[in-house]
Order: C-alpha cells, then sequence, then structure tokens
C-alpha cells in the first residue's frame, strides 16, 4: 500500500510527528537531516514544481539572513555591519531557524496534498457526524460558489454590464454579482434543505460512514511513529543544544546520535513505504 | 388494495383565491408507473408534494391520502423505528388524515394524525440536479440517507456498493459532485433516494434541466428499476415521447382538476388534433390525429412507422428556398481553445459561419464543448490560434464594451446568472421599447423577485434582458431548457419576429425537435468542431439517429418530413378526403 493510500489517521499522527520534531527541536543535526529529507521526498514524490522549490529557497535565505541583521546577541562577532556586530550565534541560529521553516513548509505543502477533503472529513467525523455533514457541504457550496461566480461574470459581461473602463465601476458590478450569487445560494438553499427532509435527515440518530478501515499495518506504522519520535525526543533532550550567549551543544553523545538516526529514519518514512510499494510492482511486472 | 389512494384531496395556498388543487380522486396500483401531465400551473408539482410529508406545504387541506402498509416489514429492515408502523400492519395505514378544513403547518402533527410514515418509503426527486446534492463526494452523497436512517457502518458499505454498481456510478464514487454533468447528478440523485429502498417514487420534472439523451437514460433507468424492483413511480413530465410508451396510466391535471385519466393510448385518442392538451402527445400520436387516422394509435416511432407505412403517400415535392444572404455575421476560423495549459483542447479546429439574417443551430451532446464554442464567439474565452470575426471585423477591433453594445448579446444557460435586482421590474427598466414587440407580458410580474417567478418565466424575462442591449447577433445557449409545450411556443414566435427584424441567431442547443422548427441551417458539433452543416431539411433527412421524431417516423417513405405539420402534408389516410 502506498503511503498516501494509509488510513487518514496514521498519515495524521505521521505528519504530527515530523512537523512536532521539526517545529520544537532547535537541533542542528536534526534540523539538517529535516531539510534534507523533506527536500528529497519533495523531488522523489513529484509534490512540489520548480517555482515551489525556488519559493522555499527564497524563504531560506530570507530567514537566514535576518536573524543576524536583527539579534546581535552572542559572544563571537565575525564583521560588523553599519556598526552593528554580526555574530557567529546568531548566524548559527538563524540557519537552523530558516533550516526549520523551510523543511516545515515542505513538509506542510505535502500533508495539504495527501489530506484531501475526504480525510479530513473522516478524521472529523470519527468524533461528530454533524461536524462532518457541515465540513463536507461547506467544501460542495465553496465548489459550487466558484462556478456560478464565474458563470455569472460571463454572462454579466456579455449583457454589457462590465465595461473595460474605470476601476470604480468594475469593484462596483463585482459587488453587485457577489450580493445577487448570496441571494441565490440562499434561495437554493431550500432545495438542499427538501432534499436532505425528504432523506430522513434529523428523524433520528445519525451514523457517519467512512471508506476508510484501520488495518493492523496502519496500527503497527503508529506505533513505530511514536516510538521513533520518543527516540528522537530523548535525543533532542541529551543534546541541549543552546546558541546563546556561545554555541553549546552535544551532537554526538550516543544518545545524540541514536536520536539523530531514529529522526532520519521517520523522516523517510513515506519514501521507504512508497519504494517498497515500487521493487514489488516491478518484480510482478518482471514474473509476468 | 392500491398503495396510494387519494379521496377527495383540495388544497389551497395561503392567500390564495384559487384551490390549487380541488377534488381530486386517484387511486395507484403497486407497481404502476404514472405520469402526470398538465401546463406550468396546473398543481402537478403541488400533489407531489402533499403526497411526501416532509415537503407538504403550508395551506388548507381536505380529503385523505392513504398509503397501504402491507409491507411494514421493511421498516425493521431499514432500521427506522417501526414500531408505530407495525401497529397497522396489514391493515391500511392512514398516512395522515387532514382535520376538517384545518390549517396544517408543516412539521406539526394535527390533531388527527395518526402515524408517521418513514421518509424511506417514499422517495423524491425534484427538478434542479444540482441544489439537491447535499455533500461534496459521490459516494458520500449516497451514504448521507442511510447515515440519517442511522444504519451501521457494514450495512451502508454494502447498500451503496449494491446501488453503485446497479446505477453503473461505482467508476466515479470518489469524483467531487461539483464535478458531475447534469446527466450524472440526476442519476446520482435517483440513486440516492434509491439506495433506502422505498416503495413509492415520486419524480418532480426530473429531466427538464437534461439534455435529451441524458433525459432518455434517466428514464430509462427509471423504467429498468420499476420492472426489475417493482418500485411504484409518479412522475410529472413534459417529456412525452419516452414517456408515453412506458406509463400504465397518463394523468392530465388542468388548473388543478384530474381531466382525463386513462391507458397512454386511450388519451392520446381522446385529446385529439386542435385539443389544448395535443402538444403533450408523443409525434406519432401527433401525427396520427393530423391525417386523421383511423384503427390502433401509435405511440412511438416503431409504430409510426408502421402506422405511416399503410397511408397514402402525396408526391410533391415541397420547395426549399436557399439562404439568400452571404454576408457573414459571425465567421469562426481554425479556431482552437483549452481551458487548461496541459489540458485537451475543447475546440479542435472549429470552422463555423453564420450569415446575416439566419437562424443558426448548433446542435451536439453535452459536455461536447457547444457551450464553449458559445462563450468563444461571444470574446468571452480567447481562443489561442484562430480569428473570430463579427460582420466582418475582428472581436478585438470592438473597444470599450462596443461589442457587447448593439451588436452582440448572448443569452447563457442558467437564466438565474442574468438577474442582479430585487424585482423583475428593476431588471427590465431598460427594456421597454424590447419588451412592445414581445408576444409576452411580464408587466403582471414586476413587483415579484427574479427567483420567486417559476423557470419558465425567468427564462423569458432574461431573454429580454439579453435583448435590451439591441443586439444584432443573439446567441442563445439552450433557450428551450426546461420550457413546457406552450412557452416553446412563444420562443419560437420570439425568434421568428427577430429574424424578421433582420437579427441574426445563433442557437446553441441539444432540442433537436426545437431546431427543426426554427432553424435556417443546422450544424452538428462533435468533437471539438463542426462535423456536418446543411440546410435544415436535409440536415434532418439526412441524418439518421440525431433527427427529430418525426423524421425518423417517416425517413423510409419520403424525404424531408421532419416535423409533424410537414409529415401531415405528405400523408393521407387511405380512403381519406385530400
Amino acid at each position: 500500500m502506498r503511503f498516501e493510500q494509509l488510513n487518514p489517521f496514521t498519515v495524521a499522527v505521521y505528519y504530527l510527528c515530523v512537523l512536532g520534531i521539526i517545529m520544537f527541536s532547535m537541533n542542528p543535526l536534526l534540523i539538517a537531516i529535516a531539510l534534507v529529507t523533506s527536500v528529497l521526498s519533495a523531488v522523489i514524490g513529484g509534490t512540489a514544481g520548480k517555482k515551489a522549490h525556488l519559493f522555499s529557497l527564497a524563504v531560506f535565505l530570507i530567514a537566514a539572513v535576518l536573524n543576524p541583521l536583527f539579534v546581535h546577541k552572542g559572544q563571537t562577532p565575525l564583521f560588523f555591519f553599519n556598526d552593528n556586530p554580526i555574530t557567529l550565534e546568531a548566524t548559527v541560529y538563524g540557519l537552523c531557524a530558516a533550516g526549520m521553516l523551510t523543511a516545515a513548509l515542505y513538509r506542510l505543502r505535502d500533508l495539504s496534498g495527501v489530506m484531501t477533503s475526504d480525510r479530513v472529513l473522516y478524521l472529523f467525523g470519527r468524533f461528530s457526524p454533524q461536524l462532518a455533514l457541515l465540513l463536507s457541504m461547506a467544501i460542495r457550496y465553496t465548489a459550487l460558489f466558484r462556478v456560478r461566480w464565474r458563470r455569472t461574470c460571463d454572462a454579466q459581461r456579455a449583457l454589457g454590464l462590465f465595461t473595460d473602463g474605470n476601476l470604480i465601476d468594475a469593484v462596483r458590478c463585482r459587488a453587485r454579482v457577489l450580493s445577487i450569487l448570496i441571494t441565490w445560494t440562499l434561495e437554493n438553499g431550500i432545495v438542499t434543505a427538501e432534499s436532505m427532509e425528504s432523506r430522513g435527515y434529523g428523524t433520528g440518530r445519525r451514523t457517519s460512514y467512512a471508506t476508510y478501515r484501520v488495518h493492523r499495518y496502519d496500527v503497527i506504522l503508529m506505533l513505530v511513529c511514536i516510538w521513533l519520535t520518543a527516540v528522537s525526543a530523548v535525543g533532542i533532550y541529551y543534546s541541549k543544544a543552546a546558541f546563546y550567549p556561545e554555541l553549546s551543544m552535544d551532537l554526538l553523545s550516543p544518545w545524540g546520535i541514536a536520536g539523530a538516526a531514529a529522526f532520519t529514519v521517520l523522516s523517510v518514512l513515506p519514501l521507504i513505504i512508497n519504494g517498497k510499494e515500487a521493487i514489488r510492482w516491478r518484480l510482478l511486472l518482471s514474473k509476468t | 388494495m392500491a398503495l396510494v389512494t387519494v379521496k377527495n384531496l383540495s388544497f389551497t395556498y395561503p392567500n390564495a383565491e384559487h384551490k390549487a388543487l380541488s377534488a381530486i380522486d386517484l387511486s395507484v396500483e403497486r407497481g404502476e408507473i404514472i405520469t402526470l401531465m398538465g401546463a406550468t400551473g396546473s398543481g402537478k408539482s403541488t400533489f407531489l408534494r402533499l403526497l411526501k410529508p416532509e415537503l407538504r406545504q403550508n395551506g388548507e387541506l381536505e380529503g385523505e391520502i392513504l398509503l397501504s402498509a402491507e409491507k411494514a416489514t421493511l421498516s425493521h429492515r431499514t432500521g427506522v423505528s417501526g414500531d408505530s408502523l407495525l401497529a397497522g400492519s396489514g391493515s391500511p395505514l392512514v398516512l395522515r388524515t387532514f382535520p376538517q378544513r384545518g390549517y396544517l403547518r408543516k412539521g406539526s402533527l394535527g390533531a388527527v394524525d395518526i402515524i408517521e410514515a418513514p421518509s424511506s418509503r417514499i422517495g423524491y426527486v425534484a427538478q434542479d440536479p444540482e441544489e439537491q446534492i447535499v455533500t461534496d463526494k459521490v459516494w458520500h452523497e449516497l451514504a448521507f440517507t442511510l447515515e440519517n436512517l442511522g444504519l451501521r457502518q457494514q450495512d451502508i458499505a454494502r447498500r451503496v456498493a449494491e446501488i453503485a454498481s446497479y446505477f453503473g456510478i461505482d467508476r466515479w464514487m470518489e469524483r467531487d459532485t461539483a464535478t458531475l454533468s447534469g446527466g450524472e447528478k440526476q442519476l446520482l440523485n435517483l440513486a440516492a433516494v434509491m439506495i433506502a429502498d422505498p416503495e413509492l417514487l415520486l419524480l418532480d420534472e426530473p429531466t427538464a434541466q437534461l439534455d435529451p439523451i441524458a433525459a432518455t437514460r434517466f428514464i430509462e433507468t427509471v423504467y429498468r428499476l420499476n420492472r426489475e424492483t417493482g418500485v411504484t413511480v409518479i412522475l410529472c413530465e413534459h417529456r412525452c415521447e419516452e414517456l408515453f410508451p412506458i406509463s400504465d396510466r397518463i394523468v392530465i391535471l388542468d388548473g388543478g382538476r384530474v381531466v382525463l385519466d386513462d391507458t397512454p393510448r386511450k388519451v392520446a385518442q381522446l385529446i385529439g388534433k386542435d385539443s389544448e392538451y395535443t402538444a403533450f402527445l408523443p409525434t406519432a400520436a401527433r401525427l396520427y390525429h393530423s391525417v386523421g387516422g383511423r384503427g390502433e394509435l401509435p405511440l412511438s416511432v416503431r409504430e409510426g412507422q408502421l402506422f405511416v407505412g399503410e397511408l397514402h403517400i402525396n408526391h410533391t415535392n415541397p420547395e426549399h428556398t436557399e439562404p439568400t444572404s452571404t454576408e457573414e455575421a459571425l465567421s469562426l476560423k481554425n479556431i482552437r481553445f483549452r481551458y487548461e495549459r496541459k489540458g485537451d483542447d475543447i475546440l479542435r479546429d472549429l470552422d463555423l459561419t453564420v450569415y446575416k439574417g439566419e437562424v443558426f443551430a448548433l446542435l451536439g451532446a453535452n459536455g461536447a464543448g457547444k457551450s464553449t464554442a458559445a462563450a468563444v464567439a461571444a470574446g468571452l474565452r480567447k481562443p489561442y490560434s484562430g480569428t473570430v470575426k463579427l460582420f466582418g471585423k475582428p472581436l478585438k477591433d470592438y473597444k470599450n464594451g462596443s461589442l457587447y453594445q448593439e451588436n452582440l448579446s448572448l443569452l447563457p444557460q442558467d437564466a438565474e446568472t442574468v438577474f442582479l435586482h430585487e424585482t423583475v421590474g428593476e431588471e427590465l427598466k431598460s427594456c421597454d421599447t424590447v419588451m412592445e414587440g414581445l408576444p409576452f407580458d411580464l408587466k403582471p410580474l414586476y413587483d415579484r423577485h427574479p427567483y420567486d417567478i417559476s423557470g419558465g418565466e425567468r427564462q423569458l424575462v432574461a431573454l429580454c434582458k439579453a435583448l435590451s442591449t439591441k443586439p444584432r447577433l443573439l446567441i442563445m445557449d439552450e433557450p428551450s431548457k426546461g420550457l413546457d409545450a406552450n412557452r416553446k411556443a412563444l420562443l419560437l414566435e420570439v425568434i421568428r419576429r427577430l429574424q424578421a427584424d433582420g437579427v441574426t441567431v445563433l442557437l446553441i442547443t441539444h432540442d433537436v425537435e426545437f431546431a427543426a422548427l426554427c432553424a435556417d441551417r443546422c450544424a452538428l458539433f462533435a468533437q471539438g468542431g463542426v462535423a456536418a452543416v446543411d440546410r435544415t431539411d436535409r440536415f434532418m433527412t439526412d441524418n439518421r439517429f440525431y433527427t427529430t421524431a418525426a423524421s425518423r417516423i417517416t425517413k423510409r417513405y419520403v424525404d424531408g418530413a421532419y416535423t409533424v405539420a410537414l409529415a401531415a402534408e405528405r400523408f393521407t389516410a387511405e380512403g381519406g378526403a385530400v
């Protein structure tokens, strides 16, 4: 099974673990691992295009530069800029923060690609069927609204309402379209309400149906994720990374190394699962 | 015991002067298909909604509606609280008895109410395919009904799988409901209702918004459900061509009264040639009446062919004039268009020329790209290659919105998108001069909100708005959608008047019957281009499948008889006076 096809709970737990470590550890080693693996995942998984990579690079550079420019704490000045010291400590901290931000951005982009609306619904539906239905209807209305906005604007343009003239007119016309669209949506909401009622909505206790199952594989994976996260957290604790007033950290203690190793495995877990799947298909194909 | 018995039912809307329904007696046997017909406002929808307790409107009611309870065990199976229902097991169950002349509010139980029927016993599908859908995914829409009934996970899984494969929608279970076509949406609505296994299915003009092919498929599905599951069907529709052959009874309502209630053949026989209900009849029956036929009345195309075969053929060749104008009003040359850079071409080398003063019909199935072609022709979408010229001038040379003032106007498919104001009067403020020339009067609607008037009326108001810029070329996208026979006749007259005034009309439609009545030339749109363009008579005669019912009935005997009127000229009943 591919990683994206796992139960949404497993996927959610996984991202919670990875993002948790990325965002709450200011450990240079772990952040370097996070940055490398998240870029690697994006490249192999094909989830980010050229533009997205360039954007991430820009975010990284800006965040890395801003910290030493504005923070002058630390004991080791590298050089002076506008009579202000640029310190080694602030530079390293800036690099770490930038790495953390960039890695988190990559992971969040992955997450939004994997967590489609029906998966989010499934997650919430476990807690409240009402909330799940509400979300589902909201998503549907947004899609409908977008389609109608476009159709109405087209219709009005062809009837000569929108002129290419001044900006104020254009804004006023669009405001009118928006207001009438809301009326349209509310008006037709009655039909939806009737459709719900005639299909027995509100007659008794509701259940929530989902197409996902929890397999043993999911449970094992969740436990593995939590265990790896725990090891990483212990590693972070023993590394005792501190940046100010001077850099002090013990990255290569036994626990530090164990933590880094655990986090590496955790970070590439989707790649391992998908890679295993790819190899299995390759083998199956070569047999036939 | 009949499944549904309606006794002396009358209904008056609050503050209404006249009864919407008066003294209706009707009984429906288990497994029947009953088609209700009648003009807009005849009370069809009101009647259907009275049969469904959840949808009953406010108003004054008299009489009784009884729903038989022989299948009370059903409620056990679907998990609905079945105890109260079982109280009347075996014996007829009063769905709701109305207090004599009492005022009934929706949702409240009247004093004499005995038992509520569970919603799952009666299924209801309305006209608008889009608005009935509740959730965002196809599978969730199906499950929604069962979630409401409180079924367990594994039961829902089974029923969803069952119904999906029966309806052939298992391939698009994961899709977003917003991406479905109108026909798919309506099929989903039907499936979502059938999943609760109702005994009675109520359909309120379910195909009015669909193209003919999707509509036929929908009706076929209903017919199949009826034969294979025995579900009783009551539907109101304008689409007589498909429904007369499959219905057990046709009930014609007029002014809230049952005018006729008999088998389709008897009803068609009784209506005759010049009745106000003649437009409800299928082509074969109208042809039968037009030539003064005797013997068995034909209902379907096949029966029509057998009937025509017995007739005497008049060997007169009807005259057809070639279009006189060769001046181009609209020309599209080598148009290529796609919505997304990486998507497929929607328009592929589209070439189309519309001459000045003609009515040109662009025909084709839904989703073929006809509406996209209209949007490109109207300058709303820019093709990535090819040129569009209006009256000999490229579209981009019309500056400052002059294109949409006195040159070109587009009547969109959804009339809702045209309205921007609170009342019809405000909408039509600038349309006085346009209104004078029209064969209908919209003044009585002036104080109403555009959304409160009926779909047909809305269409006419939108048409007036489209004409308010005094266009020389009018593009109409599916103008006949959802109109009853009378309104279609009005629209036809408007188009003829426009043509007489020198306006060029481009019809984008899937309604072949309508195009046959008003177009000078027709084109068949397929695979992003025009597959065939021809004069209407040749187009209709040469096409085998994509043509009118009249043409399909008569084509083995004569050419060019593609409407009932034309066909009636070519045939005489044997021994009858010529």
